[in-house]
């Protein structure tokens, strides 16, 4: 998988999705609402027309922000208390407060904002994009996901799956410590000589093999195939060793702090990876539940943001004193937002019908906001910013088309954006 | 065993007698539908199956079977020859691969080469035919199209506890050899047409084998949705037409507009989809067995167009009827008995020897994984965005072949195999290289579209695991039951919910063969799916054959792989003999042929140099990795 061409001139080379699985709520991290706070306790107004939720939620009492908001930076936009860190980070920031999708339910959500259908089984974006674009390092795999060690996401594996791609393009998982994919390490006694005893007969094997039947261009790329094994055996381990890292860079993520440590980690080795030339790299925050703040929101995002909010702080700086920021988009997002009214009194329920995703980096504006929720923030308002618009533009900085990007399947073209997405023009550096 | 009585399916399905002959009515295009014309119906897919006359060759000595003549016929024509023929050793392990998913022991290849008779290629091929492995290994390949996994997928990815019956119903259907027009009856419409057999309840899994989202807020939107997929999957498995392209709009290239595609959901709207129901006569534990199969439910049968694919978008109402394009006639069903009988006539029109899609799909499928590409190779889209089969006639007169015989799929698999086309050799084989047939053929030929030599292919990720248990000697080879679950690596494990994959307990299940792994929707088995094994989600006709460094990961560091290895060492060593002997056996085992005196030499060097046992066992993991071992010639 060589790199490969992209329609025009790239604005981003890579990515660094952060997913916060469970659906964090916009209307008490990035998305204040006045309004909010003035009909906090009552019923949302007759005005809103129905509104479809998951837990039957739509005639309970509004609840206000669960943290003030404040203005942050030069630009002035406003993030609440609940991220600090990140605040700092503001003037990065594109904050998109308009994006929506169409399932109230999670693992449809989960599917739709990485493959842009709320079905199972299409090729996830980190797919589409390693289709797209091929790797710049081919010791390593070009789309990387690091889950959260605490549990399976709403959906399991098939959110970063290759669908009908080719399985070149599916999402590697990756770990942190000391086995980081897959039986990448040999089995006990196996390593070193012994292993390179075994490849070499084979590859002598395979060589005569191949002599009569020279024709053939499968047979020579396994013999690469298993080269590039071996190489991957040292690179990767060499990606997730931290040991050459300052303590200030360590300490910037969170390393070594019992609340960051996991994610700060990951965030670590995420700008790791896009060093080495990885494509697109997927971190998941949240266990099987995660950001999914039914029942109480200040607790739950209280943790998760505490042990995000550094890391992803930390990771921005990062990139921006290494000079990667501009070529690396940074996207973060749930599969949906959460509703302003309460769910068991101090909880939410989803919301897929108006939420906030920002991007920071790789050719978008930092420091801005776009688009809006209406007044308590239930639906998307001004500048609507569809999934599928999201992909456009994700796809879209990268260099790619999103109607060019295809694929062949079933007597289709398929795309990632099906016949739909608008470039977000606006939020373009 | 279903199926055994078809003289029955025949009678019911003649005594129903549903389709109502007429020349009006609701099936002719409808409002904002454009009408067929003939220009529509002018494609090949969309003619009448023929009965070609096989023609006549220079070289009639060569041709076996009908098969080679139409292949010589068109190699003559464009002034080529075949390759020769294929060693032994290479023909048995194709064969045996191809019809069972399995390699063949060191007894089966010392069988065959000992018999010099004229029939001891029928031999082997009647042996392998016969043996239930077959039905295990083409079962896989139905699978596939069906999108067959044991849960529902979605967040919870329930577990469907009875699923695997279907599984098992597959694989002894096509053991049975189950005519297969009887074989798609029994998946349409078992329910009515015995309502008392257990057996043909479970065949209609056929129709409820794809992903479900039980927890969706809104029924109707699960209900769509569903409805919608089975519809695409009957008609790109069973019609290998891309319905599916026009749930939302009109089909952009073929001729299948959006009310056809309703029409034909209009044959299962009567369905209760998600209730389990008991199975005629199975008792366990003094309960009856409740498993997913198909019922018509009560008044939910009438149907409608849904505007841009949108469940709350309803359209004009809609009557079943077949797709226009392929129903000149304009046949309609007749529904004013109420819902009860409509999947008995779609089956009627669908297995009518008039039906110009049926016949022809499944011969395409069936040569597909034998040759690695269908004749045409777009197996499940015959539409305009398919490919023209490279040899229509062939397809015809087999397809022909195939109905006016009983629909039996074995015959269709003798008529390949014994065929010389399907006995060519995937590479040269005189010690001198390349000669000047070959050059020519590849030159002239280089995408083997004439068949002129036999395609080199990658074994299934299936048969690779498998292979590997059989060489080694653990092979369990016990047939049907519940889905079996080996341990998981644990950071694979932790991508799933709590208790989604608890271990079969019986270690000795975990070396089953793979048609009988649990199959979870969410979680792909790694070891299949590393090697293109395909989401379930999707219906699939071609797998992927790709070659990815995960692929060497697993077969060299695997846990699995080093036990194979350590296995395979032990059995050779179980059988004694000097070292030479035993580096045979183990080239029988893994490749299925003997070593050359330059093979020998380096296994032996190999040895000496390695130390003790954990020399063998490195010999054997290396044999696991080669290309010959996951290749076929």
């Amino acid at each position: 998988m060589a790199p490969r061409a992209s329609h025009f001139a790239p604005r981003a080379k890579q990515v660094i999705y952060l997913f916060m699985h469970g659906g964090p709520s916009h209307v008490d991290l990035f998305d204040p609402k006045p309004d909010l706070v003035r009909y906090a306790g009552q019923p949302l107004p007759d005005s809103f027309g129905q509104v479809m939720t998951r837990r039957k939620v739509a005639a309970n009492p509004l609840l206000p922000p669960v943290r003030p908001f404040r203005p942050r930076g030069e630009s002035g936009i406003e993030i609440s208390d609940f991220l600090p860190h990140t605040a700092g980070c503001a003037d990065e920031l594109c904050v998109i407060r308009s994006c929506h999708g169409d399932s109230v339910n999670h693992p449809q959500s989960v599917y739709q904002m990485n493959t842009g259908t709320v079905l199972m089984g299409k090729p996830s974006l980190g797919s589409w994009v390693s289709y797209g674009l091929g790797t710049e390092n081919r010791n390593l795999p070009a789309f990387v996901v690091m889950p959260d060690p605490g549990g399976g996401v709403k959906g399991g594996p098939p959110a970063w799956g290759n669908g009908f791609l080719p399985a070149t393009f599916q999402g590697t998982t990756v770990r942190p410590g000391e086995n980081p994919i897959l039986h990448l390490r040999p089995q006990e006694g196996l390593s070193g000589d012994r292993q390179r005893r075994i490849l070499d007969f084979a590859g002598q094997r395979n060589r005569d093999h191949l002599a009569v039947r020279g024709f053939d261009s499968e047979l020579s790329a396994r013999i690469d195939a298993y080269e590039l094994a071996f190489r991957m055996q040292s690179a990767a381990p060499d990606l997730v060793d931290l040991s050459g890292e300052t303590q200030e860079t360590l300490e910037l993520y969170g390393v070594g702090e019992r609340a960051t440590n996991e994610f700060g980690t990951r965030c670590l080795l995420a700008r790791r990876m896009i060093e080495r030339g990885v494509r697109f790299v997927q971190l998941y925050s949240g266990d099987t539940v995660g950001w999914d703040a039914h029942s109480d929101v200040a607790k739950n995002h209280g943790r998760y943001c505490k042990a995000t909010d550094r890391p992803v702080a930390g990771l921005l700086k990062d990139l921006r004193r290494r000079g990667l920021l501009d070529e690396t988009l940074v996207i973060w997002g749930g599969e949906f937002g959460r509703m302003p009214m309460s769910e068991q009194g101090k909880g939410r329920d989803h919301n897929p019908w108006g939420y906030t995703v920002w991007m920071a980096g790789g050719g978008v504006k930092g420091g801005m906001t776009y688009g809006s929720t209406d007044a308590v923030g239930l639906r998307a308002a001004g500048d609507k910013v569809h999934i599928h618009d999201l992909h456009a533009t994700i796809l879209h900085l990268l260099g790619l088309d999103h109607e060019s990007l295809t694929y062949f399947h079933n007597g289709r073209d398929e795309r990632l954006t099906d016949v739909a997405g608008h470039v977000v023009t606006d939020i373009l550096a | 065993m279903v199926g055994s009585d078809q003289p029955l399916l025949r009678m019911l399905v003649g005594m129903v007698l549903l389709v109502a002959i007429c020349g009006t009515g609701l099936a002719t295009d409808s409002p904002g539908e454009l009408p067929i014309t003939e220009a529509d119906r002018d494609y090949w897919a969309f003619h009448p199956i023929e009965s070609p006359v096989v023609p006549a060759v220079e070289d009639p000595g060569w041709c076996r079977t009908p098969i080679d003549f139409f292949v010589l016929a068109r190699l003559e024509q464009a002034g080529l020859e075949p390759v020769e023929a294929a060693g032994r050793e290479a023909l048995l392990r194709r064969v045996t691969f191809d019809l069972t998913g399995l390699p063949p022991t060191p007894a089966e290849r010392a069988a065959f080469l000992e018999d010099d008779s004229d029939e001891a290629w029928e031999t082997v091929v009647e042996r392998l035919l016969a043996s239930p492995a077959y039905g295990e290994r083409w079962a896989q390949h139905w699978l596939d199209l069906v999108r067959f996994a044991e849960t529902d997928g979605f967040e919870h990815d329930k577990v469907r506890p009875q699923a695997w019956r279907y599984r098992d119903w597959v694989i002894e259907a096509l053991n049975a050899d189950v005519p297969y027009d009887e074989f798609i009856a029994w998946q349409l419409a078992g329910d009515l047409l015995a309502p008392d057999d257990p057996q043909a309840q479970i065949a209609t899994g056929f129709l409820l084998c794809g992903p479900d989202m039980p927890d969706i807020n809104l029924k109707q939107e699960r209900r769509h949705n569903f409805l919608n997929d089975m519809t695409a999957n009957v008609g790109e498995v069973l019609m290998g037409l891309q319905f599916g392209c026009a749930r939302c709009h009109d089909h952009k290239a073929d001729p299948i507009s959006q009310f056809d595609f309703y029409r034909l959901r209009a044959f299962f709207e009567p369905i209760d989809l998600f209730t389990d129901h008991p199975l005629p006569g199975m008792v366990k534990d003094d309960k009856a067995v409740r498993a997913r199969v198909v019922r018509n439910g009560k008044g939910q049968s009438d149907s409608f167009l849904w505007i841009r694919g949108d469940f709350r978008r309803k359209g004009p109402r809609v009557q079943p009827a077949f797709p226009r394009v392929v129903n000149p006639g304009e046949t309609e069903v007749a529904i004013d008995s109420g819902a009860a009988d409509r999947r008995l006539a779609l089956v009627d029109w669908l297995t009518d020897q008039g039906n110009p899609l049926t016949a022809r799909v499944i011969v395409n499928r069936v040569w597909q994984h034998h040759f690695g590409t269908g004749l045409s190779p777009t197996p499940s889209d015959f539409g305009l965005m398919g490919i023209e089969p490279s040899h229509s006639e062939l397809l015809d007169w087999l397809a022909r072949d195939l109905m006016e015989h009983g629909w039996s799929l074995k015959r269709l698999h003798r008529q390949i195999v014994m065929s010389s086309v399907y006995r060519l050799a995937s590479h040269p084989t005189g010690d001198s290289g390349p000669d000047a047939t070959w050059n020519r053929l590849v030159e002239a030929d280089p995408d083997n579209e004439l068949l002129g030599r036999s395609p080199r292919r990658r074994l299934e990720a299936e048969a690779i695991r498998d292979a590997m248990l059989a060489a080694s000697g653990r092979l369990n080879l016990k047939r049907g039951g519940p889905g079996v679950r080996p341990p998981l690596p644990p950071e694979v494990v932790v991508t799933l919910l709590k208790n989604q994959w608890p271990v079969t307990k019986d270690a000795a299940e975990h070396n089953r063969r793979s048609i009988y792994l649990f199959v979870r929707r969410n979680l792909r088995f790694p070891f299949l799916e590393v090697f293109d094994k395909p989401d379930t989600n999707l219906s699939c006709s071609v797998r992927s054959e790709t070659t990815i460094a995960p692929q060497a990961l697993h077969l060299l560091n695997s846990e699995f792989s080093l036990e194979c290895a350590r296995q395979l060492a032990a059995r050779l060593e179980s059988i004694g003999g000097s070292e030479q002997e035993r580096i045979e056996q183990c080239w029988q085992l893994v490749l299925g042929r003997q070593p050359d005196a330059a093979e020998l030499a380096a296994a032996a060097a190999f040895l000496d140099a390695g130390e003790g046992d954990d020399a063998w066992t490195d010999l054997c993991l290396a044999m696991f990795n080669l290309n010959e071992f996951v290749y076929l010639d």
